[in-house]
């Protein structure tokens, strides 16, 4: 990313962070606050998604066990008498551990091959976490009321908004530094052709780990604030297959790769969710579960790249730069 | 002799298990093999053709005399989808197919949902609700059936892909599209009817599994997920690998859940299917 | 003079104050009092929630109604002193998720201004709802959660009116020493216990597990299963190696089917399969079974035939059928029903609408069982919110249908004890 690219996305975030900020102070309306937050929270999870799948390239299936060790994390922290700020690094250290671990072996896979690795280390884990006392079994967890900065928890919403868009800004900023860095352009690298990027040294393994360790970490931090917002947490709500697949459809929808593809994937997603069930919602039909599925379908066949994607193809292409793969074209 | 006798219950049940699951993981790596696409909307795909057998049955006929009728629908509405949508996905890039057969999961499910509710519906009054006895083992029929039904699938696509033109085609874009079509062949044709044939697969699938199981919307997700791991394992594209990589799978599943615990019974499955996986990555009988 | 003619404008005033003034001051509609429901409206419970909804707005509409039924609060044209306000729900949908049931409570509360919330049929999503209702101090009545964490977390203002797992397990061995208390001989030591691994299966049989502990049974096995399998032999070998004499078992109806033909083929032999309602109860369970369902033992919440049940159990019955799709009342429909009523109680007897009164109000509740559809000794609350007369009942698969068989006083028929065996 140019500098200039760097002052346009910075300065779109400072509007989106004031904006923010303001509301949360000036608005008292639950309902907003709530949808708000839900937006927030989603964004820095597909942003987390996308440092592995799309700017890594290894699309995985199963992210949402990092997300389960935050929230985890805090529910383990809050009922043994500790401070949830706490679950912050240890569930970080958890999931980065986590990720090393999964990734070490399977980073090496192409294509179809690691996605399904990714759901059966996730299956694995949710085994685990259904199976261990310890852990809630199935029946999780439910965190005490408390109040206060120290208990991160907040009788009304504001502060909630306030600490999401915290972590919305940071992650966004994280990744334009990654898209700047030396680890991107790795991953760049990699991206468009293995075999010359290993020619010239460039690790793909422990590369493509380093960013895995990282987008892990991301989602952990969301899944800490999840627990003190939800107060609830058990299997199905944060590890499970359906969580996972609806973090990677936000980051698809949007567009992968891109900065702010999670951001307005995660607007897509709450828009229809909350709009469609307004709607629709009480005649107990899956109405829009059609129309999501529907417009992934649509954004697949016709705009691959997600929302944001098709705007910087429209954008290059009036530019007049070349397009960003130029191979011979084939037939099909 | 207990000891004895429950072992060959387990490995019977092992057994059967897998080719269930092979009925519907060999679907899958047919698609796989001739153009390089993972149907994640393959679990759909058999919900669909479980409801297509339950409405045959409230019409009177039953899921073995509706077999040939549902994998027929399924033949045709593969080649549509195929038409339809997944030629446009594969001129993409390549996550564009993941993504876009996720969709069609998404949606279908939505749409079994608003069309047939989420209540569990099954067939009434099914056949082959018996049991027979081989020696100390009891097996049930409808699982006999299902097995058989497995046996005979694989057979006729292998007998298929090897001895008739269409089939030698598709295993010719398979190897190389750009070869094919420079040979002649239409590959989009050959990619549609594989696409077909794929669904019909699975069509065939559901009406058996309508012996013994009810259907609902989210019916295909404990199937499908099997059946990737299966054609994982067994090596995308293999149609031998598919039957294999199912025992094995069934046969973990069941002696994992007897000799391990039930709750952790699917443990050795993902841990076989990872360290496979690792080792050989075209998995066990896999080309590329 | 010229005198001048009234104006159209002038006499269309004169006429509207002369009308106007004819009608009643500004409160010509009854004051209405709102009640927020928190239900799965949409998601894979949606065809249940859509049921607890005409359940619970069924109730609504008698009690704003004049027609008498033996219930409380019902026919007397709203809630008599609040000045026959009536009562309006307003539903929001949880869709089956903690995190969407927390957000419609809270809109219920904030945008709404609800005086009361029920709801949410999943322990999961009552657990998130009643946390707010406890943050903003909201009364929050609970019909049909089952776990019993529930009352155990020191909240003031969650009631709940149906009893919950562990109830439901010493209903078993309740029934059990009944059984015995008339055979000596029954000879029941054994128990197996066999549950999916989800919230409802594990919140089942840790309770079945520590009633045996607690009434001198033996665990034989205790079998956790994951909820979506699609095979169950081992498990079928498990439960046939430990030689029970009674099994208990909560699945869902795919789970329940695939289990009991296990059962049929491998031959496994016991006095009795007590199973924990879902998909045992399950239209689909006996339809696909036919002859191999008969003699299993199921709990329930709620019956249809039940002796000296409330004259109203029919009525009601009928009412909800033209409402839904000739369905018949169930064990969930019945107690959502009830909540409703319970909540205009507890209102009306507050007098107010204030939450401090309408709490204090629900925890003087007292109900007998005769003036509600269900088969229960009374409504109240104890201390920590959970109603102390619930019980549940016990049914078994006799002619292809399930009859009432305990407990004995309303039972209509004897049990058929051991089990018939399989039938080849």
């Amino acid at each position: 990313m140019s500098g200039a690219g760097v002052r346009t996305n910075g300065l779109a975030l400072a509007a989106i962070v004031a904006v923010g900020v303001v509301a949360s102070f000036a608005v008292h309306d639950a309902v907003t606050l709530d949808l708000a937050f839900t937006l927030l929270l989603y964004a820095v999870l597909g942003q987390s998604w996308n440092w592995i799948s799309g700017y890594a390239g290894n699309i995985s299936f199963g992210h949402a066990i990092f997300f389960g060790c935050g929230a985890y994390a805090a529910a383990l922290c809050v009922t043994n008498g500790v401070s949830p700020w706490i679950a912050i690094p240890a569930g970080a250290l958890a999931a980065a551990a986590l990720a090393v671990i999964a990734g070490f072996p399977t980073l090496g896979l192409r294509g179809h091959y690691f996605s399904i690795a990714t759901i059966a280390v996730a299956a694995l884990v949710e085994t685990f976490v259904r199976t261990a006392p310890w852990l809630g079994k199935a029946n999780g967890f439910e965190l005490p009321i408390r109040s206060g900065w120290a208990a991160m928890q907040f009788p009304s919403k504001g502060p909630y908004v306030l600490l999401a868009l915290a972590l919305f800004a940071a992650v966004q900023l994280a990744t334009i530094a990654l898209e700047r860095s030396r680890l991107g352009y790795y991953l760049r690298a990699l991206r468009a052709n293995h075999a010359a990027a290993a020619s010239v040294g460039i690790g793909e393994r422990r590369t493509k780990l380093i960013a895995f360790a990282w987008s892990a970490v991301i989602a952990s931090v969301a899944g800490v604030l999840y627990a003190q917002y939800t107060l609830f947490i058990d299997p199905p709500s944060t590890i499970a297959l359906a969580v996972s697949i609806d973090i990677a459809l936000i980051g698809v929808v949007g567009g992968i790769g891109t900065l702010w593809g999670p951001a307005v994937g995660a607007l897509v997603y709450v828009v229809l969710a909350k709009g469609v069930a307004l709607r629709i919602g009480g005649a107990g039909k899956g109405y829009d579960l059609v129309i999501y599925g529907a417009i992934i379908c649509v954004i697949a066949a016709l705009r691959p790249h997600g929302i944001v994607g098709s705007i910087v193809d429209v954008l290059r292409r009036r530019r007049g730069a070349a397009a960003p793969d130029a191979t011979i074209a084939c037939a099909p | 002799m207990e000891a004895l006798s429950t072992f060959l219950a387990l490995l019977a049940g092992g057994v059967l298990t897998g080719l269930v699951f092979a009925l519907v993981a060999v679907g899958l790596t047919l698609i796989y093999g001739v153009m390089d696409v993972v149907n994640f909307a393959h679990g759909e795909f058999l919900m669909l053709a479980m409801y297509a057998t339950l409405g045959l049955a409230l019409l009177g006929v039953g899921p073995l005399l509706g077999l040939p009728l549902v994998a027929l629908a399924l033949l045709l509405f593969g080649i549509v989808v195929y038409r339809v949508f997944v030629r446009r996905l594969l001129a993409g890039p390549p996550e564009a197919t993941v993504f876009g057969t996720f969709g069609l999961l998404v949606l279908l499910q939505g749409a079994a949902q608003a069309l047939f509710t989420s209540d569990y519906q099954s067939v009434p009054n099914p056949p082959l609700q018996g049991t027979m006895h081989l020696g100390p083992i009891a097996l049930s029929e409808a699982t006999l059936v299902e097995g058989a039904g497995a046996l005979v699938l694989t057979a006729v696509l292998f007998a298929f892909v090897e001895y008739t033109e269409t089939g030698r085609a598709m295993r010719a874009v398979a190897e190389d599209r750009i070869a094919a079509t420079l040979m002649g062949i239409d590959v989009q044709r050959v990619n549609a009817l594989a696409f077909g044939i794929g669904a019909a697969c699975v069509g065939a699938a559901g009406a058996l599994l309508m012996l013994s199981y009810p259907v609902f919307p989210t019916v295909g997700a404990g199937f499908a997920l099997t059946a990737f791991v299966v054609v994982a394992l067994g090596g995308f594209g293999s149609i031998h690998g598919a039957l294999l990589g199912a025992l094995l799978v069934g046969l973990l599943e069941v002696f994992g859940g007897f000799y391990l615990s039930p709750e952790l019974k699917l443990v050795p499955v993902y841990v076989a299917y990872l360290a496979v996986v690792l080792l050989r990555p075209q998995g066990l009988l896999g080309r590329r | 003079m010229h005198v001048r003619r009234p104006s159209a404008l002038v006499l269309a005033a004169f006429a509207l104050a002369a009308f106007g003034g004819a009608t009643p001051a500004p409160a010509a509609d009854p004051p209405e009092i709102v009640i927020g429901s928190v239900l799965p409206l949409t998601g894979s419970l949606a065809q249940t929630g859509a049921g607890l909804r005409t359940a619970q707005q069924l109730a609504a509409d008698l009690v704003n109604g004049h027609v008498s039924y033996p219930l409380p609060l019902v026919g007397k044209s709203g809630l008599p002193h609040l000045g026959h306000a009536r009562i309006r729900i307003e539903f929001a949908d949880s869709q089956g998720k903690p995190d969407q049931a927390r957000a419609a409570a809270e809109q219920l509360i904030t945008q709404q201004h609800v005086v009361a919330l029920i709801g949410t049929y999943a322990s999961s999503t009552t657990a998130t709802a009643s946390q707010v209702a406890e943050r903003y101090g909201v009364p929050f009545l609970n019909p049909d959660s089952s776990s019993p964490s529930l009352t155990a977390r020191g909240l003031k203002w969650f009631f709940r009116t149906t009893p919950h797992d562990g109830t439901f397990a010493d209903n078993f061995y309740q029934f059990l020493g009944d059984l015995k208390k008339k055979n000596k001989n029954l000879g029941v030591k054994r128990v197996a216990i066999v549950s999916e691994d989800g919230l409802f299966g594990t919140g089942a049989s840790d309770a079945e597990e520590a009633g045996a502990k607690k009434n001198g049974y033996d665990v034989a096995t205790r079998i956790a299963y994951p909820a979506t399998t699609t095979e169950v032999n081992a498990e079928v070998q498990k439960v046939k190696a430990a030689t029970p004499d009674v099994l208990m078992q909560a699945s869902y109806l795919p789970d329940a089917l695939l289990f009991m033909r296990g059962y049929k083929q491998q031959g496994v032999a016991v006095k009795a399969i007590l199973a924990q309602d879902a998909g045992f109860i399950d239209p689909g369970f006996i339809k696909t079974l036919g002859p191999d369902a008969e003699g299993v033992f199921t709990r329930e919440v709620f019956s249809l035939d039940i002796k000296h049940r409330n004259q109203a159990v029919p009525l009601i019955d009928q009412l909800f059928r033209q409402r839904f799709n000739d369905k018949p009342l169930d064990g969930n429909t019945a107690r959502d029903f009830m909540g409703i009523l319970v909540l205009a109680d507890a209102l009306d007897r507050a007098g107010s609408t204030k939450p401090d009164a309408v709490r204090d109000a629900l925890t003087k509740t007292n109900i007998p069982g005769k003036l509600t559809l269900m088969p229960w000794a009374r409504i109240h609350f104890d201390a920590t919110g959970q109603n102390d007369g619930g019980v549940g009942i016990i049914e078994q698969v006799q002619d292809g249908k399930y009859e009432t068989v305990w407990p004995f006083d309303v039972a209509v028929r004897p049990v058929v004890w051991p089990m018939p065996a399989w039938k080849h």
